[in-house]
């Protein structure tokens, strides 16, 4: 065993290590095969270490068991430790285990008793909780103080796996409270803690038949005289401190008789733990956090507000990070306290500390009201000169929303997002800049200041992407007002800037290598604008725009050359198609903010924004055949989806039909809709009842005879069964009972949050048909936690083989940030062994988010269990 | 259209609203890392690793189910940015939703993972505390007693932490627990060895 350490550890290379395991291992999986006794337990051990370097060793999971099944305590030794570092719970091979366990569980060894209990308190399934509950509920009551705690423990696990459990335990665990062992007391007392998470019942039966106990054993355990054994930094049994003052929490949360009882012990604790040392901290900070939960109590609040700002004042890093978090949390219940700490919070954004710079400003961003965003603004801003590269991003966002929210005057605003543009125009998300033109566009006695203002910051700042967008697209439309200085405000400074000096913005703009498609894009509209406006400039435009009739970009090709033509052959109709742009509808843009950012950009301000389509498809034909038509029909590039749609709908439905592809037949469909003038807008919906549908095969037949006859002028009119099926599936939507017309008068469950990330949240309502128990009919609704929106969002689940499943159409595939609503989809579950299998369900989600695609996967087990 | 899946196997078949759509991948090919599903798994330790400064891994302990694959994901990651922290700054690091206790201790880093809200100081004192004990066993340890001896930490912990909570706050009665058991072990082999002469005796 140390002669393949020492050899691993003498390996210079990872290839060399490499060829050691690789020796290592055909060794022992040969030694396997000849199912030799004596160095099985060696041989785990090795397994062990190669497993920590991150080698595969499923091969050996077999040996664990067989060293658990021996007699001897080491060979179980050894074999529970490899079968807790090889194993996880959701492996089958566990299952095998139970037997052994049951076994040990009841072994006249009390090591071996523990040695059990440790394993199954790390590793046990949902099944063999369900299987050992009782012996570990019997260990409960052991002789040995030892074995009771481990005991304790285990339980959690088993009533977290399975919640019903839980009202066997709450008898046991009310005893272990008053045992005088620590080890048996803090598990106890944990166990009680889990116990009221997931049992109402057991909350109240603690809340009435504990809480004056465990005040009391807090008093004991403040008061107890010095205890070597438990003796932390002067402090008896931290540990144990702080497990009463979590438990004390649970039971005083939203119960005024509880909270009353322990406010003089939770006076006690607060003033005397000492704070020099960090278990007392500890307990300070777990003593403030239950303050800040139980029911008000103003005494004892302004006395942990008092702990919290001494614990911000404080020089150590560790108290000053937890003392912002917990002011997180005081915010709620005492916004006032807080602002008081106002400039202490503002220095630690500034901190070295990413962490705690982190919460900071998390924490600031609460802070901000209508009559402080002003001087914190400036604060923030002035810190984003300095602050480090990788914070400015995280710091730029949220003072753009500080910004957007809180912004008093629309100049204040406008000034603030050009600081911001100025300093860190490049961390800036598009939405942002969007909505600061859409608010420019409304600021129409601010055309002129706000042009002016960024042609100044142009010249110094002209690195920042984001801040050229916003400049040139403002030149392009309010050009005139920079050069004739229309509505000069008393603050600003005079400027004479020229026709050129314009053009030569935008010019540079378009020139720099370093700046994207878009921006190019944009520019290119900017001087075509510009043409109309400056006529004295147009035959330099005209050189410049001329300059990307050959660019290997086809968007930019493409702009280049309509423009080139606009100007050439239509003056007459020239200034009337570059109009200023109309005001943008600022009601329209945040609601549609808050759905999807494509749609958004594409329509709001449909000069540049239809990149995204543009460039995708470079090589499709539809595009090259607009081109063609657009150098005798001046129409403006960017034309929407359905002007294209309905030029070439006609001609490319059947041939997309054939491809199969399955946004291409959805659109076929909608032509043919279109062309038998069904007007049904809505689009065609999953086939999921084509089944019946096609079931009545005699009618489905005509249906598309008819639907040949009516859709003669297409030559290739639709064979493809599919398509004909889905369009018949809309046309007969109103006689066919369609899933969404279900009636919930089904029994009555209770909803389950399904899966949870940091940013996102599924929650599943479920009902049940009347007359057919198998089926679940499931509602779920994804809600957005982060701060911007999801699009592209896809669910996608996955069932064992007894169930079966269906998946409706969700209500929209993009999600708005923050929880400002939701996606709804249904789910259809048929439970082939209902009664006997609860639903258990796998979920994949993926979605874009700030244009990077995202992943979330996650098991759902907390089903209730009679679906 | 119907989906089959096959649940326990290596592929997993997806199905999205569509129906069409259903295609398969891999389960090493999972991205993203999410909490085990259930939301009641709170307030507890996820996981303990033990990094030296080299970045090599000398001791990892799972209370929440994490894959083969997301485990050596977890450790790169976390040990990228753990490493790289200045020695003033404070014990505890922001990671996808959860946070990173960890102190250094000579060449080693204990790292522990718990929830956004769980009591941070606390957590660093359950790491001092397991120190004290590895210490006290050991007889000031050293990173070279953990390499070769990496079962005995095991075991350790295992007396310290169950299912990601606390078990026992006295250093002595761990102590005592272990010696009693690595005494139980030593008469177990003295047993074997004493049978084995016998019988080589016996055969002589």
């Amino acid at each position: 065993m140390k002669d393949m350490i020492r050899a691993i550890r003498a390996c210079k290379t990872a290839a060399e290590e490499r060829a050691v395991i690789r020796k290592e291992s055909a060794a022992i999986r040969a030694a396997i095969n000849e199912n030799d006794q004596d160095y099985r337990h060696r041989n785990l051990a090795k397994l062990m270490f190669i497993h920590m370097l991150g080698y595969p060793t499923h091969f050996g999971q077999m040996e664990c068991l067989k060293l658990i099944a021996s007699a001897g305590f080491p060979e179980k030794r050894i074999g529970y430790l490899g079968l807790m570092l090889l194993l996880d719970e959701r492996q089958e091979v566990l299952m095998l285990v139970t037997n052994s366990l049951k076994q040990d569980l009841n072994h006249s060894n009390q090591y071996i008793v523990g040695l059990a209990l440790c394993a199954l308190g790390n590793i046990c399934s949902a099944e063999m909780a369900r299987d050992l509950a009782p012996e570990v509920e019997r260990l409960l009551q052991f002789r040995d103080p030892n074995i009771r705690k481990k005991a304790a423990l285990c339980s959690i696990r088993i009533i977290k796996k399975v919640p019903d459990l839980a009202e066997n335990f709450i008898n046991p665990a009310a005893a272990l409270l008053k045992e005088k062992h620590h080890g048996v007391l803090i598990t106890g007392i944990q166990l009680c803690t889990d116990l009221c998470k997931v049992s109402p019942e057991a909350l109240e039966y603690f809340r009435k038949k504990c809480t004056e106990g465990l005040v009391r054993t807090l008093k004991d355990i403040i008061n107890s005289p010095y205890a070597p054994e438990y003796d932390i930094a002067g402090i008896t049994d931290p540990f144990l401190h702080i497990r009463l003052l979590k438990l004390l929490r649970m039971l005083g949360q939203g119960d005024a008789d509880a909270s009353d009882t322990m406010n003089d012990v939770l006076a006690q604790v607060a003033t005397k733990a000492e704070s020099n040392k960090n278990a007392g901290n500890a307990i300070l900070y777990e003593c403030v956090e239950t303050i800040m939960s139980i029911e008000d109590n103003g005494g004892l609040r302004v006395l942990a507000i008092n702990i919290l700002g001494r614990f911000l004042s404080n020089r150590d890093n560790n108290i000053r990070y937890v003392a912002l978090n917990m002011l997180m949390k005081a915010i709620t219940v005492d916004a006032q306290a807080v602002q008081r700490h106002r400039a202490t919070i503002l220095e630690c954004v500034k901190d070295s500390d990413a962490s705690i710079r982190k919460r900071a400003l998390e924490l600031v961003y609460l802070l901000v009201n209508e009559s402080n965003v002003k001087p914190l603004t400036k604060e923030l801003i002035e810190y984003l000169e300095v602050s480090d590269q990788e914070f400015k991003g995280e710091l730029t966002a949220k003072v753009c929303s500080i910004v957007e929210k809180f912004s008093p005057e629309k100049i204040w605003y406008i000034d603030q997002m050009l600081k911001v543009l100025i300093e860190a125009g490049n961390f800036v998300k598009d939405e942002v800049w969007h909505a600061l033109i859409v608010a420019i566009s409304n600021a129409s006695d601010l055309h002129g200041y706000t042009v002016r203002a960024l042609y100044r910051s142009f010249q110094t700042s002209a690195e920042q992407e984001t801040l050229v967008r916003v400049a040139v697209w403002c030149v392009g439309e309010y050009g005139d007002m920079l050069v004739n200085n229309v509505g000069v405000l008393d603050i600003e400074d005079p400027t004479t800037v020229t026709e050129s000096d314009a053009v030569d913005v935008v010019e540079i703009a378009i020139q720099r290598h370093a700046l994207d498609l878009t921006t190019k894009a944009m520019a290119l509209i900017a001087l075509l604008k510009l043409s109309s406006r400056f006529p004295s400039c147009s035959g330099r435009i005209k050189d410049i725009i001329v300059q990307y009739k050959g660019s290997f970009v086809l968007e930019l090709q493409q702009r280049s050359l309509e423009f080139n033509s606009i100007i050439e052959k239509h003056q007459n109709i020239r200034s009337a198609l570059v109009e200023r742009m109309p005001v943008l509808d600022e009601a329209t843009f945040s609601g549609r903010r808050a759905g999807s950012l494509l749609t958004t950009v594409s329509t709001s301000s449909r000069a540049s924004h239809n990149l995204p389509n543009g460039v995708a498809k470079p090589s499709a034909a539809p595009l090259v055949d607009l081109l063609d038509l657009s150098d005798d029909a001046p129409a403006p590039s960017s034309s929407d989806g359905n002007f294209l749609h309905d030029l070439l709908g006609v001609d490319l439905a059947p041939a997309s039909a054939q491809s199969g592809t399955n946004q291409a037949s959805k659109a076929g469909t909608d032509v043919l809709l279109d062309l038998l003038s069904i007007g049904s807008t809505t689009p065609v919906q999953s086939n999921s009842s084509t089944p019946d549908m096609l079931s009545s095969g005699l009618d489905n037949q005509k249906q598309i005879a008819t639907l040949d006859a009516l859709s003669s002028p297409l030559p290739s009119a639709p064979a493809n069964s599919s398509v004909g099926a889905s369009s018949m599936m809309d046309l007969l939507d109103g006689f066919a009972s369609s899933p969404s017309k279900r009636e919930d008068n089904g029994s009555v469950h209770p909803s389950i949050v399904a899966f949870e990330s940091s940013n996102l949240r599924v929650t599943f309502n479920f009902s049940k048909p009347p007359g057919n128990p198998q089926m679940t009919l499931i509602q779920a609704t994804f809600i957005n936690l982060s701060s911007d929106a999801f699009t592209d969002f896809v669910f996608q689940a996955a069932v064992p083989k007894f169930l079966q499943l269906h998946l409706d159409p969700a209500s929209s595939n993009t999600l708005p940030a923050s929880g400002n609503g939701s996606v709804m989809q249904s789910l259809r579950v048929t439970n082939s062994q209902h009664g006997k299998k609860s639903l258990v369900m796998r979920i994949r989600i993926a979605y874009k988010l700030n244009n990077k695609d995202m992943l979330e996967e996650g098991q759902i087990n907390n089903f209730p269990r009679d679906l | 259209m119907l989906l089959s899946c096959r649940w326990f196997s290596i592929e997993y078949w997806y199905l999205d609203s569509n129906q069409q759509r259903i295609w398969s991948f891999p389960v090493s090919k999972i991205v993203a890392i999410v909490h085990s599903g259930s939301t009641n798994c709170k307030k507890k330790i996820h996981f303990v690793l033990l990094i030296s400064r080299q970045g090599k891994v000398r001791l990892t302990k799972w209370y929440s189910p994490y894959s083969q694959k997301e485990r050596t994901k977890v450790i790169r990651e976390l040990s990228g940015v753990i490493l790289s922290r200045g020695p003033k700054l404070c014990n505890f690091v922001e990671w996808r939703g959860y946070k990173v206790v960890y102190k250094r201790y000579a060449s080693l880093y204990f790292c522990m993972c718990i929830d956004q809200d769980d009591n941070e100081l606390e957590v660093l004192e359950i790491i001092h505390h397991y120190v004290e004990i590895l210490d006290r066993y050991f007889g000031s340890v050293c990173e070279l007693d953990l390499i070769f001896n990496f079962h005995k930490a095991y075991y350790i912990l295992d007396e310290l932490l169950i299912a990601g909570e606390l078990q026992e706050s006295s250093k002595k009665t761990v102590a005592r627990l272990i010696a009693a058991q690595d005494s139980l072990v030593e008469s177990a082999k003295e047993q074997a060895s004493s049978i084995s002469n016998i019988i080589a005796q016996a055969t002589k």
